[in-house]
């Protein structure tokens, strides 16, 4: 430390007789100097977990907001944080996952080529309208779930706060721009049906967060990944195709984090294993219904054909072969997450012709 | 000039993701080893490893058979596959339709994502646009960039 001597002059009290305190400038219990190195692209939060900064407790002393490494005074108010276990919240991608979302933020306004969009045959604009009224719907329970937990999270858990954070805004943008897309082009919302609700209100009614995650990140966000990617496959214009690419970027993070949260979770604590499959028991059952819902299924059926005469031909036929895929992913992800379902899931895996045995190594 | 089965082809293809720094800072880092396979009529293949990092392509190395299953994920298909979709960028700009490199893989008949790890494939869906925008550089690429 430099020379304090200059600090024993300093005012004991403010002009109005307040006692004045200089204990953080004479130094603290806290760590002092450890001068982490940006890197290329800039300070990281990964850059800064040094020292005692970088160690996530795994049971935190405190449930304060008081910054994870100050030196802190007690006792501190109790702010009734539920979530004070490292397993209950933690994945070991958080920190990458926020840097990579706060450098791949966009813009619903201003990155879409709204310009680009053309008139479309009446078909395939409602098959448009239809999915994006659905999606639009469906986005924003992934920032509702979020804000429900993340006000319980312990404050050391800070990193895993602010990714929640990043998705928020994620699907904030979400909402905005298929609502958006629904709008521009003639066209307007259309069905909302009672199994979209459903399976937002599973989701929302999980009773832990680890439970909530699986059914949001895992299956949920999993399933809606595969839709966006879908959808820039089907899109009509270049408009859809990049709002789709752009979405689909962000939905994969969220998936990355739930599937390495799940992992953390079952890793250190096995006895939550069975209720988050519990928790997917219902969950999948529930995204069935929401899959096989006549709007959704119907509208991405028509813009795999390329419109409504091809439909049975073309459409769900395609649509089968994508759904199969879609559940071998969420499958997989399962698998890498430590949490088996081939062997508990009631998916028809036979009649999906999905092999367990071409999963299992994947894990 | 040689084909798109060569190291010097996606050499090239990188060069132009390095003239265009702002195009992919709007974008975002990325970090990400993608292998691309080119199966050949001949029962042969051409491997090659694309590294890229922050917004740059840090290296392009050609693979030996099996090595690409280091990478986080691989994008796999015949070499008259990936032809048609460079040919697709070259004629409009950037791929189209369904020469999109999701779209391809999504449909999964002609050319396939897969990887060891499930994470590692879901990279190619975290860094798409990205991967995306570096494929459509190729529309810009001559035969005097390729040596």
């Amino acid at each position: 430390m430099a020379d304090d001597s200059r600090y024993d002059k300093l005012p004991t009290a403010t002009p109005l007789g307040a006692p004045l305190d200089w204990a953080w400038l004479r130094g603290a219990r806290s760590e002092w100097g450890v001068h982490p190195k940006p890197g290329p692209r800039g300070l990281t939060m990964m850059d800064i977990a040094v020292g005692a900064y970088g160690e996530v407790p795994e049971v935190p002393p405190r449930r304060s907001m008081s910054p994870r490494g100050a030196d802190i005074e007690d006792p501190q108010p109790d702010m009734g944080y539920i979530l004070n276990r490292k397993s209950q919240v933690w994945a070991e991608n958080v920190r990458e996952l926020y840097e990579e979302a706060v450098a791949r933020q966009w813009s619903a306004t201003r990155d879409i080529p709204w310009g680009e969009l053309r008139e479309l045959p009446d078909d395939v604009e409602h098959a448009v309208c239809q999915l994006c009224t659905t999606l639009s719907e469906v986005e924003m329970i992934a920032a509702d779930l979020p804000a429900k937990w993340m006000w319980r999270m312990n404050h050391d858990f800070l990193e895993v706060k602010m990714f929640l954070c990043t998705q928020i805004m994620d699907e904030a943008r979400h909402s905005e721009v298929f609502r958006k897309r629904a709008l521009a082009n003639g066209g307007g919302l259309l069905k909302s049906r009672t199994s979209s609700t459903s399976l937002l209100r599973t989701i929302l009614e999980a009773k832990t967060y680890t439970q909530a995650s699986a059914l949001m990140h895992l299956l949920g966000e999993g399933f809606v990944l595969d839709i966006f990617r879908q959808g820039e496959l089907i899109a009509p214009t270049e408009v859809e195709k990049r709002i789709f690419r752009m979405a689909m970027q962000d939905e994969a993070r969220h998936v990355a984090y739930g599937t390495l949260h799940v992992r953390y979770a079952v890793e250190h604590d096995p006895d939550v294993a069975e209720e988050i499959h519990a928790a997917l028991d219902h969950g999948e059952e529930v995204l069935v219904d929401f899959g096989t819902q006549p709007d959704l299924s119907t509208s991405i059926a028509v813009l795999l054909a390329g419109g409504v005469d091809e439909v049975e031909e073309k459409g769900f036929p395609a649509q089968w072969a994508l759904t199969v895929k879609l559940l071998t992913s969420y499958l997989a992800r399962c698998e890498r997450a430590g949490l088996s379902r081939l062997d508990r899931t009631h998916l028809p895996l036979d009649v999906l012709g999905i092999d367990p045995a071409l999963i299992r190594p994947a894990a | 000039m040689p084909g798109i089965d060569s190291v010097a082809f996606f050499d090239a293809v990188a060069s132009k993701m390095h003239d265009d720094p702002q195009a992919y800072e709007i974008l975002g880092d990325v970090d990400l080893d993608l292998a691309v396979v080119m199966r050949r009529p001949d029962g042969s293949a051409f491997r090659v490893l694309i590294a890229f990092r922050g917004i740059a392509c840090e290296r392009v190395v050609e693979l030996e058979p099996g090595d690409e299953e280091r990478a986080d994920c691989v994008l796999d298909g015949p070499l008259d596959a990936w032809a048609e979709m460079f040919d697709d960028i070259r004629s409009h700009g950037r791929a189209t339709g369904r020469q999109t490199v999701n779209s391809l893989t999504l449909l999964g008949d002609r050319m396939v994502v897969r990887g060891t790890d499930p994470l590692g494939v879901d990279k190619f869906f975290r860094y798409n646009q990205t991967v995306q925008a570096f494929l459509d550089g190729a529309a810009g690429v001559v035969p005097a960039d390729v040596s």
